[in-house]
């Protein structure tokens, strides 16, 4: 694995999360246990909010860049968009998805988010 | 049932128990499939496989765990998507793919806020910080794919093989210009993330 290293910090524990989203990834793959059909149509649901709520965010932040809108608007935003984050980061944690999970494989459209 | 690993134009000579099926001038790399248990260790092996054959022809790699019948199958499968894997190998020849992946680094790491305009802020930031890494990365590249995730920047790159150094040289110099963020690059991986024709940005 080492030697796959091209550039690398001084500290790659943070990186290195992923290993057990791969044994979960490989675990998953093979179990089709009635509650993971529940978890595969929460993914998919979290998957579309994820999507809006990164579309409504950017937009948000274009709009915030143009100077269009008062600092009591900007902080309103914000603590939507804050809470919103803190909100699906709850709901993944209850149906045990990482963030990596919210995604969907369009085939030839490529990757949703 | 055997196990695909790879799809070329060139004359592979894979080593035994793989073989070579040839169809339509296009040549599908194959070995025997084995029951067993899928694991990092598995992932690797078939990596090791599949980076063997890169370093003697230019190839697009298959999806792990794809399988057909027999070599009839396979060369069937091959066949029927002819035209998209000429176009694809023609993308990918002489180049490979390199990873990178940027986050804030742990301590610099932000306070949590209740404020929703520091929120903001932060999230310009870290936008803007990708694209400070991403654009100077995407020029040195044939091509590039954006990951999402919680990474700052998850991207796989497509670059020629004698561009890899000086792309690693950049990932470097991205890296000290930007104290607060960890950048990690690893490669040269078989492009997998450009394996079908039309996903790329």
């Amino acid at each position: 694995v080492k030697d796959k290293l091209l550039a690398s910090p001084l500290d790659l524990d943070p990186f290195l999360s992923d290993d057990r989203r791969l044994d979960n990834a490989l675990t998953r793959r093979i179990d089709a246990e009635p509650e993971n059909v529940q978890r595969g149509l929460a993914q998919l649901v979290l998957t579309i909010v994820e999507l809006l709520r990164q579309l409504m965010e950017r937009q948000a932040l274009r709009r915030i860049d143009g100077g269009a809108l008062t600092e009591e608007q900007v902080e309103r935003l914000g603590r939507t968009f804050m809470e919103l984050d803190q909100r699906m980061e709850e709901l993944r944690a209850e149906f045990g998805l990482e963030p990596e999970d919210l995604n969907l494989d369009l085939g030839p459209l490529g990757r949703l988010l | 049932v055997i196990e695909l690993y790879a799809v070329t134009r060139e004359a592979a000579a894979p080593r035994p128990p793989l073989r070579a099926v040839a169809c339509g001038g296009l040549t599908a790399v194959c070995g025997p499939a084995t029951e067993r248990e899928v694991t990092p260790e598995v992932l690797w092996e078939h990596e090791e496989v599949v980076e063997e054959l890169m370093e003697q022809c230019n190839l697009l790699p298959f999806r792990f765990g794809t399988r057909v019948v027999d070599e009839a199958a396979a060369a069937h499968a091959v066949g029927a998507r002819r035209d998209e894997l000429l176009i694809s190998l023609d993308r990918v020849r002489g180049a490979v793919e390199l990873a990178v992946r940027a986050r804030r680094r742990a301590g610099a790491g932000d306070a949590p806020t209740s404020s929703g305009s520091k929120y903001m802020d932060r999230r310009a930031r870290d936008l803007g910080a990708a694209r400070l890494l991403h654009e100077p990365l995407a020029f040195l590249a044939r091509d590039s794919v954006l990951g999402g995730g919680p990474d700052l920047l998850r991207a796989a790159y497509l670059v020629d093989r004698e561009t890899t150094e000086r792309f690693v040289a950049l990932v470097r110099r991205l890296q000290q210009s930007h104290p607060d963020l960890d950048v990690l690059c690893t490669g040269p991986w078989p492009p997998y993330s450009f394996a079908d024709a039309k996903e790329t940005t």
